[in-house]
């Protein structure tokens, strides 16, 4: 359970000295990253995890959580303003959210996305603050069959990150998995795939290679499609929402939060999906459907609350089980992991302080952006127009220096350029990234774990059968992978249809 | 300036070629990659020993290396049936250079950072960087390519404490 006294003491240390300035600060970065179209949360946090190497520990991680919590929050602000997401999380913001903005209800319009996700957000930060130790304690019965079981599991559900085509999210993933074979052997200390290279023995390095993927990648697909940037015509007034609006918009909030909290838990789906769904359950039970995409709050409101509402779902199996349940926060754990601390049922054990102002972090980051977002909203939508040009060159600078100041070494920097550039052949021929990250972070857990029960069972394979946790386990993992990709499809042709007919397509 | 030196070796290097491949011909060359890393695996993880009672470390990698032999034949199979996604853009003329020169000066910087150091590379990197992306401003680029170097030296070195190359500064 939850410890109030720790808790407590972890709004305090989060809501002191450096650490509040470092919170407010990232959310800053991660609104104004969230903000740009074509720079992601995930990349945003690739791209400031070098900042924290300087940081305590729980400096470094409040920080990163203002970027995550920000950024997924700042993609709607574009999508209000010009149209175009400023994160995939904020693609169904458009819909009405543009309306919005051409009636002159722009300021409304980013006031209302604002508190939603603050609303969303508080709310999914309270259900980790009380779920995650329950789940912790649970998984400290874990062993090595259960490991490996729950790597397959998310592994499993990777499929749905596959982008156009299974097939090469499937070669994304295995490559991964190749990828995390890349040093000394867990149980045996030989040499593998390492070329006789001394630097390789540890495998690549983990963070230079996120930042290689995540963020340089995609910078490097800005220099390809660096357009002038767009013009916000838009008037921004009447910003604060009135009690009225937000009344009637709190059925919605209600259901988005659930939605956003059950699709953020499911690994391998954030917030991406959940405001799709979010927004479709919406229209399908108001009472006047035809209005939404025409502008309305609610349109604004539904998105909007589920895409923050995922936020604290998508951390709940990478605290508790180590399991990353997508991008954005396979690159927190690797902000955890430079920090020397495991995500896992013992960081609960060990740490228990420190989870708890991770926390209490959590929750603050929330009321921070909302603040943020209402005061200075006029200053993000200026930042939207920001010049590429002088963008773009910073981005790969910040990632450059970043990657070598991990450990002052050559070799980082050109790890972290190397998966750049694969990352962008990647992206140009389809192959999403997202997997091979997840399935490097699995791959060295489910093989490790794969032979250690091999070793406790002196080579008998059914020992993953005949223990019921991991047998439970592999069982939901062939479940989740056939619900996934039936799910798959059924978002992929509803984002399909939403973004060729708009909002109004038939249901 | 720098892209208009480009086109000289722009049109017939393997580089223009790789980045302009059609989806077909990239499905192709990475089904060929796939089956080359694929059978590696197999001869590479033949010499590893194998500890008794850790577990044969084989069996994961050589599982993995027959799922990509198997997913590159399909790959292989439906991009010579003409069944390859269509690629979203191509890269062409002025793109295509500019993506290059990014990648060439990114090499670049790479290779010379820790000998020139960080200040020095950075601001000839960004200059660059400006030119090949149409900056034409030389009154904002000049002080863009010094204000970003120093000021992410300061926040590293001086703040963070992450000691940066000084090379010429030392």
């Amino acid at each position: 359970m939850v410890s109030l006294d720790l808790l407590l003491r972890g709004f305090g240390t989060v809501l002191s000295g450096y650490n509040i300035v470092a919170l407010v600060l990232g959310s800053f970065m991660g609104i104004i990253i969230g903000a740009i179209p074509g720079l992601t949360a995930t990349m945003g946090i690739a791209l400031l995890v070098p900042f924290t190497f300087g940081m305590t520990p729980i400096t470094g991680i409040v920080m990163l959580l203002g970027i995550y919590t920000g950024a997924i929050y700042g993609g709607g602000i574009a999508s209000i303003l010009i149209k175009t997401p400023g994160t995939p999380a904020a693609a169904a913001t458009v819909f009405d959210g543009y309306p919005m903005a051409q009636k002159g209800l722009a300021g409304k319009a980013i006031g209302i996305a604002t508190v939603s996700s603050g609303i969303g957000g508080t709310f999914t930060a309270i259900c980790l603050t009380f779920f995650a130790p329950i789940l912790a304690k649970f998984a400290l019965r874990f062993s090595a069959p259960e490991y490996f079981a729950l790597a397959v599991f998310g592994l499993s559900v990777t499929v749905t990150l596959t982008g156009r085509s299974p097939l090469k999210g499937f070669i994304s993933g295995a490559f991964g998995l190749l990828i995390a074979m890349v040093g000394l052997d867990p149980m045996g200390g030989f040499p593998r795939f390492t070329f006789g290279r001394v630097e390789l023995t540890g495998g690549f390095s983990f963070v230079p290679m996120l930042i290689g993927l995540f963020a340089l990648s995609e910078a490097f697909r800005q220099v390809e499609i660096i357009l002038t940037a767009p013009k916000v015509k838009a008037v921004i007034k009447d910003i604060l929402p009135k009690l009225r609006e937000l009344k009637q918009c709190s059925a919605i909030f209600i259901r988005s939060c659930i939605i956003g909290l059950i699709v953020g838990i499911t690994p391998a789906i954030g917030a991406e999906t959940s405001c799709f769904i979010s927004y479709s359950e919406a229209k399908r039970t108001s009472k006047h459907p035809e209005r939404y995409g025409t502008g309305i709050i609610e349109g604004v409101a539904a998105p909007q609350c589920a895409e923050n509402a995922s936020t604290g779902g998508d951390l709940l199996p990478m605290l508790t089980l180590g399991l990353p349940g997508d991008a954005a926060t396979a690159v927190l754990m690797g902000a955890f992991t430079i920090h020397n601390l495991q995500p896992g049922p013992i960081l609960f054990r060990d740490h228990a302080d420190l989870v708890h102002q991770v926390f209490a972090g959590m929750i603050v980051a929330n009321s921070v952006f909302v603040i943020l977002g209402l005061a200075f909203a006029r200053f993000f939508a200026r930042v939207i127009s920001i010049n590429r040009r002088y963008l773009v060159p910073m981005i790969f600078i910040c990632c450059m220096v970043g990657s070598y100041a991990i450990n002052n070494a050559l070799y980082d920097l050109a790890t972290c350029v190397f998966f750049g550039f694969i990352g962008y052949m990647m992206m140009r021929y389809s192959y999403p990234v997202s997997p091979m990250v997840l399935a490097q972070i699995l791959g060295a857990m489910m093989e490790s774990n794969f032979r250690r029960s091999l070793a406790m069972s002196r080579g008998d394979p059914t020992i993953f059968f005949t223990r019921p946790i991991a047998l439970i386990i592999l069982i939901l993992a062939v479940f989740a992978t056939i619900t996934a990709i039936r799910r798959q499809r059924k978002m992929l042709r509803m984002q399909v249809a939403m973004a060729t007919e708009g909002p109004d397509e038939k249901k | 300036m720098l892209t208009s030196f480009l086109p000289s070796f722009g049109n017939q290097g393997g580089w223009n070629q790789m980045a302009n491949m059609s989806m077909k011909k990239g499905d192709i060359l990475a089904a060929l990659v796939i089956i080359f890393i694929s059978i590696f695996v197999f001869y590479e993880s033949g010499r590893w020993p194998i500890p008794a009672l850790l577990g044969n470390p084989l069996l994961i990698p050589r599982g993995v290396a027959v799922c990509l032999l198997f997913a590159a034949g399909i790959l292989l199979f439906r991009a010579l049936m003409g069944k390859s996604l269509m690629l979203e853009s191509r890269l062409e003329g002025a793109t295509l250079r500019r993506v290059l020169a990014v990648a060439i000066l990114t090499g670049g910087y790479v290779l010379v950072l820790e000998r020139v150091g960080f200040i020095s590379t950075t601001f000839l990197y960004l200059l660059l960087f400006g030119l090949v992306l149409g900056v034409r401003r030389w009154f904002l680029l000049i002080p863009f390519a010094i204000v970003v170097p120093v000021i992410v030296y300061l926040i590293f070195d001086t703040t963070l404490n992450v000691p940066l190359p000084p090379g010429w500064f030392r």
